[in-house]
């Protein structure tokens, strides 16, 4: 029983790193119906500033220094890329174009960071804490905590503030917000901003808990871009409960079938999702009218 | 119209100048990764054939000739380590290459060599099937040599310093899924069979992994009193930092791996005390030693070698092969292939002097005799056992044939 519970809690932790990265998938993905591919890139900008900014200041002032980053190489990463195709109307240019910038970005940071992973120094002491045989690192209970505080703040921020009834106006109709004199591109901006932000964070979270390094994005963004997937690309709730299934699940068949397999039964729910409901566990299916 | 063929003989003439030019350099390839997890290897692999090439072109070169070194990232990626051979060989000619520090990489690409007749140094990649790809009766000759210790002399280590060093049975393996990790799980089974023994527990990891705890928990469960790894410096860190993690601290003994600098520097203190087989460690035991690690320290300003085993391969790897085309007088690569299986004069190198290292069916530098056990030790490899610092330069014992 103890093995399952550590297993469980471990994969929690994982899948909330997941999630919060699915959960910048979902944000541009609500008002513009496009994604940043380089979410994971943007997580490894966000984690490597942070290394930088932490060797001159405590990992706390360093935070809101990351936050701003983020926020800015989203804007920029929505202006270069995304802006142009929504205005061309083109179908799949912001597919290549995300996904150029992020190559761009990752060759920028193995010229500034270099090609090797680096440690991330932990603001909380790295001893395992110890609850009835059960072993956890505090830097797992901050991911979990730290990714449901961000999540939760952007939801509270969209249901109360103009601003965010604004992000969520452009959510449900474009061309009908836009009407209504909501300035949609600036909405769209802003997501981007928020979305890469929300990945900037991340970084920071889990760098200590993984490695750091330009090819830290690759894997833990195509996983998370799975999460998102199961959990629905326009469900906030989705992105946590499938994070959490694909921790769970990766950690338990390791230790149940074989460690060969663990990455199996995500893939096998990713499949089953897609064919049987394909907006996702918790996604609403939109009808999009031609 | 007289100026347009003044321009074109101009320009022609300016061109066989430059291939006159180029004739008179030798190219030699280097293909290792510079990017990615395992690009400490790599960099250090490069470093070390690039302070040889320097110090032999300083001295005159090769039969009168510069050494010309083309280097190209093959990115630990089979594909793109196949368009690499492609170039090396068409495009820039070169008359041998040296690299791989990834054997799946190295058995991808080396057919284009064989194929070409152009002989290739493997100074870090140790997969057994690296030297064994090309054999008698299929292929008469075989053009792919070594300077490293391969799997079967490492695994053979591993399992000796396991079972008789510290007198474990139970032993859990926890190899990549990487054709090098695979491999070399393969062997390590073969050297613990040959004592009668079984891993209890066989765990494998991917590339990039940030959580071990299935694999350190189904060996723990299994009752495994260390854990025999085969992988690379970032996930090798990952797997130190979850034993921590989950409390159970049991040694780490694996490939010569654990001595690269991103195992160390991630891993910190939880990475003290892992062992691995080594040919070469940053000790100035030798005056050779010392000139070569005085060298690159000077060279590339840094303390800490982040691979010094790549390093001092890599180094010895250019000495070998330029003796090779000096004995053959020409770099024809059937002539510097022959010359590499019958070397006359000893060469001197950093691990070792070669003294006829190569036979036609012999394609190993390295024995077992030459390789050392290393310990991670306050962030650098130490020697493990204070008696192999003494007997530091050992001469290769005469091996088998292998078939």
């Amino acid at each position: 029983m103890d093995v399952f519970i550590q297993l469980v809690v471990s994969g929690i932790a994982l899948g909330m790193i997941y999630a919060l990265i699915a959960f910048g998938y979902q944000l541009t993905f609500a008002t513009s119906g496009t994604l940043n591919f380089g979410q994971g890139e943007a997580l490894m900008l966000g984690a490597l500033v942070g290394l930088t900014l932490v060797g001159h200041m405590s990992y706390w002032l360093m935070l809101p220094l990351v936050l701003a980053f983020g926020a800015l190489q989203g804007v920029v990463v929505e202006r270069v890329g995304v802006r142009p195709a929504i205005k061309t109307k083109s179908e799949f240019g912001w597919i290549m174009t995300t996904i150029s910038l992020a190559i761009i970005f990752k060759n920028v940071a193995e010229n500034i960071w270099g090609h090797d992973d680096i440690p991330f120094p932990s603001p909380l002491p790295t001893e395992p804490l110890q609850f009835f045989g059960i072993h956890i690192l505090p830097m797992e209970i901050m991911v979990v905590v730290g990714a449901l505080a961000l999540m939760l703040a952007v939801e509270i921020f969209n249901r109360k503030s103009i601003y965010g009834k604004a992000v969520v106006a452009t959510s449900n109709d474009r061309d009908a917000a836009g009407l209504m004199g909501i300035n949609t591109s600036m909405v769209i901006t802003f997501s981007y901003a928020l979305s890469s932000m929300t990945a900037a964070f991340a970084g920071v979270l889990v760098a200590p808990l993984t490695l750091t390094g330009a090819t830290m994005g690759v894997s833990l963004g195509l996983k998370a871009f799975a999460v998102a997937i199961i959990g629905g690309l326009n469900s906030g709730l989705g992105v946590i409960v499938g994070g959490l299934i694909l921790g769970i699940a990766e950690t338990t068949t390791g230790y149940y079938v074989s460690t060969g397999y663990k990455d199996v039964p995500g893939l096998v729910l990713l499949l089953l999702v897609l064919s049987i409901k394909p907006a996702g566990i918790f996604g609403k299916s939109v009808i999009k009218k031609v | 119209m007289s100026l347009k063929i003044k321009s074109i003989v101009a320009v022609l003439a300016l061109a066989t100048s430059c291939t006159a030019f180029a004739a008179d350099v030798i190219k030699i390839g280097v293909s290792g990764p510079y990017t990615g997890g395992s690009s400490p290897m790599g960099v250090s692999m490069r470093d070390g054939v690039r302070l040889a090439a320097a110090e032999i072109n300083a001295k005159g070169g090769i039969l009168g000739r510069k050494i010309e070194l083309v280097e190209r990232d093959d990115q630990a990626d089979n594909q793109r380590g196949v368009q690499v051979a492609q170039e090396l060989i068409n495009k820039e000619r070169v008359v041998a290459t040296l690299g791989y520090i990834n054997t799946g990489v190295a058995l991808a690409s080396q057919r284009f060599y064989e194929e070409a007749k152009i002989p290739v140094i493997n100074n870090v990649a140790t997969g057994t099937a690296i030297t064994r790809q090309f054999l008698p009766p299929e292929y008469p000759d075989n053009y792919i040599f070594r300077t490293s210790a391969n799997d079967v002399i490492q695994s053979a280590m591993i399992v000796r310093e396991a079972v008789e060093g510290r007198k474990f049975t139970k032993l859990a393996i926890l190899a990549d899924s990487t054709n090098y990790g695979q491999l070399g799980r393969e062997d390590l089974e073969k050297a613990l069979a040959a004592r009668n023994l079984k891993p209890v527990a066989e765990e494998k990891f991917n590339i990039k992994d940030v959580d071990m705890t299935a694999q350190l928990l189904r060996a723990k469960g299994a009752g495994a009193q260390a854990i025999l790894t085969y992988g690379i410096g970032p996930e090798l860190a990952q797997i130190a930092n979850g034993m921590e993690k989950l409390g159970w601290k049991v040694p780490m003994i694996g490939s010569w791996t654990l001595s690269m600098g991103n195992f160390i520097d991630n891993a910190g203190k939880n990475g003290d005390g892992a062992r691995m087989p080594q040919t070469f460690i940053q000790d100035p035991n030798t005056p050779k030693r010392k000139a070569f690690i005085d060298a690159y320290q000077k060279a590339y300003k840094i303390e800490r070698i982040p691979s010094p085993v790549s390093a001092a391969q890599g180094y010895d790897s250019m000495y070998l092969l330029a003796a090779a085309i000096k004995q053959a007088g020409n770099t024809d690569g059937v002539k510097v292939r022959q010359a590499l299986e019958n070397l006359n004069a000893p060469v001197e190198g950093v691990i070792t002097t070669y003294v006829h290292p190569y036979t036609h069916d012999d394609h190993e530098a390295i024995t077992m005799n030459m390789v050392v056990m290393g310990e991670v030790k306050n962030g650098h490899v130490v020697y493990a056992y204070d008696a192999d610092k003494g007997q530091a330069v050992r001469e290769k014992t005469t091996a088998k044939p292998k078939k």
